[in-house]
């Protein structure tokens, strides 16, 4: 900064105008001229005397009294509003959308309860295969595996080995599924890998088949418990594992 | 926008110079102001000025066209100003007739820039939109404003004192 330069920006740093690197750059200035610092109290004192002396005039109630009169209603009530700060308004209306966003989000394209379930069991089955860890316990004898389960976990899930039916029970690992801690029965047939999600529930409901990313997932809910199966195997052979669980689950 | 009127009469005054003419521009900018609400943007006050500021100078243009003659190209000549002389401004007994005179016989852009930014205590921002001018012209605009105001109320100060020291 110049010292023309310093004094042209003096009237900004009177009136407050002026940025704080600039402002401190200028008050270097001013602490080294006696002339600078002599031109700001003059500005100074101008601006504080026209501030102090200047005539205001504020509307006669002539006009005021007019005006009200002629401008309809509407707008002296309205005109607080015109206080109300301008940018409230795009905040405003973008605050709107994000809540009607939100409630659409939640209700209309929230996936569903069964839909969400269907996507983290398929998560899990696809992490364990991906990463080789299929099961923590590594048996095929189902009273090994049940009370491992039931040692790790609030319930105590059916465990069948149904290796007589062409399914080999590998072993179990526990997951976190739908918010809870579940259960999960690996079980192979021929090369094909099937996972069994299993937790309480209340409800009962019959057997329903979807698939997604390939996979084949059945899901029933019987005796308390909530079953979904997940496996690259065919439906067919997965509905037999559905069904043998099921008649299981019913016989302890 | 009734909020603002004292503030819309007060540029109003000061530009037209006359009660009776602010009235008038007033009453009709602020009629066209209410008009043309749905116009409005950012915040109501500079909005409101603008409008009456508009409408002030094309009053005067048709009615007083020797006070707004060049209004934005008239250059005013300073005369070298005597910076290390006798400060009228420092002793605060400024007399108010005199610093209102100084002020009213101002050319009326720097009347305008002094009652926005003392009077009004606008930004420099605001005070651009208002007379439609870049922020550059506002600071030019509002230091040649004090200083013409200073060499007036100096030479009004030389000349009561000589006539006292007559």
């Amino acid at each position: 900064m110049t010292k023309d330069e310093a004094g042209r920006l003096l009237h900004a740093y009177v009136d407050g105008e002026l940025d704080s690197a600039r402002s401190l750059e200028l008050e270097r200035h001013l602490a080294e001229s006696p002339a600078l610092r002599a031109a700001c109290e003059r500005l100074r004192d101008l601006s504080s005397a026209i501030r102090e002396k200047a005539d205001y005039y504020p509307a006669p109630a002539s006009l005021t009294g007019r005006l009200r009169a002629s401008v309809p209603a509407a707008p002296v009530e309205s005109a607080p509003r015109l206080r109300w700060p301008q940018w409230l308004r795009p905040v405003a209306a973008l605050a709107a959308v994000a809540v009607l966003v939100w409630i659409a989000a939640s209700g209309v394209m929230r996936p569903s309860e069964n839909e969400r379930l269907a996507q983290e069991v398929l998560a899990s089955h696809v992490r364990a295969t991906l990463s080789n860890r299929l099961y923590d316990v590594a048996s095929s004898d189902q009273h090994t595996v049940k009370p491992w389960l039931s040692s790790r976990l609030a319930f105590s899930p059916p465990v069948a080995d149904l290796s007589a039916s062409g399914f080999e029970l590998l072993g179990a690992r526990p997951d976190y599924v739908g918010g809870q801690p579940v259960a999960v029965l690996a079980y192979r047939r021929r090369h094909h890998l099937i996972d069994v999600f299993i937790w309480p529930t209340e409800s009962q409901s019959a057997a329903r088949t979807l698939t997604r990313d390939g996979f084949n997932i059945e899901r029933f809910a019987r005796n308390g418990m909530s079953f979904w199966l997940i496996s690259d195997l065919n439906r067919n052979e997965l509905n037999d594992l559905a069904a043998l669980l099921a008649d299981h689950s019913a016989a302890p | 926008m009734l909020p603002h009127l004292d503030a819309a009469y007060n540029l109003a005054r000061w530009l037209t110079r006359n009660d009776h003419d602010a009235e008038d521009v007033v009453q009709e900018a602020v009629l066209r102001a209410y008009r043309f609400l749905d116009g409005l943007r950012g915040e109501a006050r500079p909005w409101l000025l603008a409008i009456v500021r508009n409408s002030c100078l094309s009053w005067l243009q048709v009615n007083r066209p020797a006070d707004v003659a060049g209004f934005d190209e008239r250059a005013i000549e300073l005369h070298p100003t005597d910076q290390d002389g006798p400060d009228v401004l420092a002793a605060r007994g400024l007399d108010r007739r005199m610093l209102n005179e100084a002020i009213a016989a101002l050319p009326a852009q720097f009347r305008e820039i002094l009652v926005l930014r003392e009077l009004e205590d606008l930004s420099y921002k605001e005070i651009a939109r208002i007379a439609g001018v870049p922020i550059g012209t506002v600071m030019s605009r509002l230091s040649r404003a004090r200083r013409l105001l200073a060499e007036s109320l100096r030479a009004i100060a030389n000349a009561s004192e000589s006539q006292v020291n007559k």
